[in-house]
């Protein structure tokens, strides 16, 4: 498992989202990076059902292609569970409603987002390029980078700047959150994890700023 | 009066019988009968049958007439009827009697002979009849016999159980047997049988053929002919014809020059081998069947894999033999050998060597088992209720977040098949016994340095190590001129780690080993001469450790030090190479040559800069080995003049 940064591309006005991918995507195989295949990375909202009025607890779950086994649980607070895909089963059933009861979990509706793309190896590298996609609406574009060598952030963070640079510019100034906070520990998937969620938030609080416009 | 001729007419009276009156007074009289009718009625009376009672019958006729004049009246029959018919038959007998004269006396057309058999004949009936009763009399006592016997027997065999005094009858004995065959065998009751298994289908097999044996009481008398040696059980278990006999698996791994090799794996089974005796013990009967059925398993799992796998190098399944290369020139071939046991007594040729891979194929059955033992357990925790589902791996996978590539490479380690699983041993044995000959031959050959082997005690069988450690004899305190190689033996190759931590990768070629410990040897010579000099005082003067000058060898490279006197005059030079060898060269400066005029304007030292370089026969100098020799070189050089 390497280091994985996740930064958001901005779309200049008058562009489209595709055409932004698209000339990443050129910037990329001039690079002489190779395409391998897609990936995605979903998220799904669910919303604790306290009958006694107590504070409601969000839950996160998302499922990310590069671990395939496997299925992230992500509460409000921060606390992470890595757990096998089987485990939406268990929320599902968590979330159904049984005898008139209410299930535990009510799944927020509308608030399913996903990145999805084509993902790029580049020697050491691996880069993904996913449109970001709430109900088949576009939000905007995200990057994510990952050197594979290294698994200890503050090591390797100079070196994914200027790779990161080359091809994407400013935008890559500052490591995101959950890199800067784990400088000299093992970085692990479900900091990766965090970061997309991180995104996906910022997105979907975008969307509520800006409808009421 | 008498006149001429008085007719006296005499008359019958004319009573005719009245037959009516009729009313007025006319009589209807009977007419007489006519003289034919009379005549018919006479005749009648005649019985032409009886002879004498002709005449008897005659005078009752007479007293009949009036009932026969009754019977006269029926109307059906011809009176002559009966009179004819016995005329036609006298009339007849007539006939034959003259015809019978007639060939008695003209003997034209047939003769009487006189028969002679009429007298046998009565008696071959009688004879018949007498054989007829004769057999079936036989078959009779035959019958009787056999019932005798069975009966006899019987009472012998009740007899026998009464007359045995104190001890268990063998009633209980057969119980107690059974007892203890339960203890090892499953057995269950099926109507009036007692029925086995001995397949390994509750331990996790999946084989389509099932081992089910029957037990039964021995029934037949212990027989005096086979002498009181054979010991007779009171249980007795008969196993199916096809698991008879035993059989085993036969690895064999050869070297063929060429391709595949497929005439010379013939079945070669010891003969004798595979005989168990009808009256063995059901133990060994039973251990020897299910050592068939588990062979059978093996083989048929492993020719099934031996198709359908799709590698490189085809796999050839021939009746029951699995032949592959495992290298190129290496033949691997796997081979069922089962023997009836009923077969003749007449040994077959034992042509070479068997060469059994026992080892291999003991870690054969071991796979299997380890099959079987999958198959039925699973890596806790799982509900009791579940007895299949993924590994520990795989369900760990989820939880540690495994890529897909980590993922990947677990489904291929776990997905082994047999097959591929012993030619990867296979692979491993052969590297090892290549490397093993290899490090063996060259100590013999090489006496110079001294070649060791330390291998490890800890393998697996698909990795060895080995160290390689090169000393001279009685220098080993040196530990600095040590060479010394570690060589971690795989699957594919070999990687070797040189004192100085560079690595390389043999292929399984056996010469590059050889190749190697040699090249080590050169060096180990020179890296002596560097430390001995520094002991005794010598100066080095340079030290090459891959020497680019001089011809070429034939693989790695040479190396070379020069070695100065402490007094400047003699100068040693040392090259060691694996194929040039070793040569030992000296210089001796000419300063002795030189005019005593010139010794003070000229220092010492630059006198050692002329001279030539000559090379000394090692062979001439005593010493065991090139340390000793050095030493005593350096030693005899050095004196003081």
């Amino acid at each position: 498992m390497g280091v994985v940064c996740v930064y958001t591309f901005p779309v200049p006005e008058g562009k489209s989202g595709q055409q932004v991918v698209d000339s990443l995507q050129r910037q990329l195989e001039l690079l002489g990076a190779v395409k391998t295949a897609n990936f995605s990375v979903d998220c799904e909202t669910y919303q604790s059902n306290n009958p006694t009025g107590a504070a409601q607890r969000i839950l996160h779950v998302l499922h990310n292609s590069e671990q395939p086994a496997s299925c992230f649980a992500i509460l409000d607070n921060g606390t992470t569970l890595v757990a096998d895909v089987l485990f939406e089963v268990l929320v599902a059933k968590l979330t159904q409603s049984k005898s008139g009861k209410d299930g535990y979990y009510e799944r927020r509706k509308g608030l399913k987002i996903e990145s999805k793309g084509p993902r790029f190896e580049l020697s050491d590298f691996i880069v993904k390029i996913g449109s970001v996609s709430m109900a088949s609406n576009f939000k905007g574009i995200l990057v994510e980078v990952e050197y594979c060598p290294c698994a200890i952030p503050g090591e390797c963070w100079e070196l994914m700047k200027e790779m990161m640079q080359s091809f994407m510019g400013t935008v890559v100034e500052n490591p995101p959150m959950a890199v800067k906070n784990k400088k000299d520990q093992f970085y692990t998937p479900s900091d990766t994890v965090a970061q997309y969620l991180e995104h996906f938030n910022n997105f979907r609080k975008a969307v509520v700023n800006q409808s009421p416009r | 009066m008498a006149q001429s001729g008085v007719t006296v007419s005499i008359e019958a009276v004319h009573e005719n019988q009245i037959q009516e009156v009729s009313l007025d007074g006319h009589e209807t009289v009977i007419p007489p009968l006519s003289m034919s009718e009379c005549l018919a009625k006479s005749a009648q009376k005649i019985d032409f049958g009886e002879e004498d009672e002709g005449i008897e019958g005659k005078q009752t006729s007479e007293e009949g007439t009036t009932e026969k004049e009754e019977s006269a009246f029926q109307p059906s029959l011809w009176p002559w009827d009966s009179v004819r018919n016995k005329l036609k038959t006298s009339l007849t007998e007539i006939g034959v009697l003259l015809d019978v004269l007639n060939i008695a006396k003209e003997k034209k057309y047939m003769a009487i002979v006189q028969v002679q058999q009429d007298t046998s004949e009565p008696k071959s009936a009688l004879q018949l009849l007498a054989k007829k009763k004769a057999i079936s009399l036989q078959s009779i006592c035959g019958g009787l016999n056999t019932a005798a016997s069975v009966l006899i027997s019987g009472a012998e065999r009740l007899k026998r159980s009464q007359e045995e005094k104190g001890g268990v009858s063998s009633h209980d004995k057969f119980h107690i047997e059974l007892l203890k065959l339960r203890q090892n065998w499953r057995l269950k009751k099926v109507g009036n049988s007692i029925i086995g298994d001995l397949s390994y289908r509750s331990a996790g097999s999946r084989f389509w053929q099932g081992g089910t044996f029957e037990v039964t009481k021995t029934t037949s008398l212990p027989s005096d002919q086979e002498g009181s040696t054979a010991q007779q059980y009171p249980l007795q278990v008969v196993i199916p014809s096809e698991l008879e006999g035993s059989s085993y698996l036969q690895l064999e791994i050869k070297s063929v020059p060429d391709s595949m090799d497929l005439m010379s794996v013939t079945l070669q089974v010891p003969d004798g081998f595979g005989r168990t005796p009808l009256n063995a013990h059901w133990q060994s009967r039973l251990d020897t069947a299910q050592n068939v059925l588990f062979c059978k398993e093996l083989f048929a799992q492993l020719a099934r894999e031996a198709v359908q796998l799709k590698s490189n190098v085809p796999h050839v399944v021939v009746s029951n033999q699995i032949i592959t290369n495992i290298f190129p020139g290496v033949q691997l071939s796997i081979v069922l050998c089962h023997s009836t046991g009923k077969g003749d007594k007449k040994t077959g040729p034992h042509s070479g060597k068997m060469d059994h891979k026992h080892v291999l194929e003991h870690s054969l059955h071991q796979l299997l088992r380890e099959v079987h033992h999958r198959t039925l357990h699973l890596a806790a925790p799982h509900p009791v209720t579940a007895p299949f589902g993924m590994s520990k791996r795989r369900r760990l996978a989820g939880p540690t977040a495994m890529s897909r590539s980590d993922l990947k490479e677990m489904s291929d380690r776990s997905g082994e098949t047999l097959l591929e699983q012993i030619i990867k041993q296979a692979r491993h044995e052969v590297l090892r016994q290549r490397t093993m000959s290899v490090i063996d031959r060259l100590a013999g050959e090489i006496p110079d340095p001294q070649i060791m082997a330390h291998w490890s005690c800890l393998n697996s069988p698909l990795q060895s190590n080995v160290k390689i450690i090169i000393t001279s004899n009685g220098y080993e305190g040196m530990r600095v001129t040590w060479q010394s190689l570690d060589l971690e033996i795989g699957v594919d190759g070999i990687l070797v780690t040189t004192k100085d931590r560079r690595t390389l990768k043999l292929s399984f070629q056996e010469k590059e080993v050889e190749d190697i410990i040699r090249w080590q040897v050169s060096q180990h010579h020179i890296a002596l001469s560097q430390n001995l000099a520094r002991l005794i005082g010598w100066q080095v003067l340079s030290y090459n450790g891959c020497s680019g000058v001089g011809e070429m060898e034939g693989f790695a490279c040479a190396s070379s030090i020069q070695l100065v006197a402490p007094n400047n005059d003699r100068m040693l030079s040392v090259r060691s190479g694996p194929t040039s060898g070793l040569h030992v060269f000296l210089k001796i400066d000419s300063s002795g040559n030189l005019d005593p005029s010139l010794s003070s304007l000229v220092d010492p030292k630059w006198l050692n800069l002329g001279g030539t370089f000559r090379e000394l026969d090692l062979e001439q100098i005593e010493g065991r080995n090139l340390a000793t020799k050095l030493e005593l070189i350096m030693a005899m050089v050095n004196k003081k003049r």
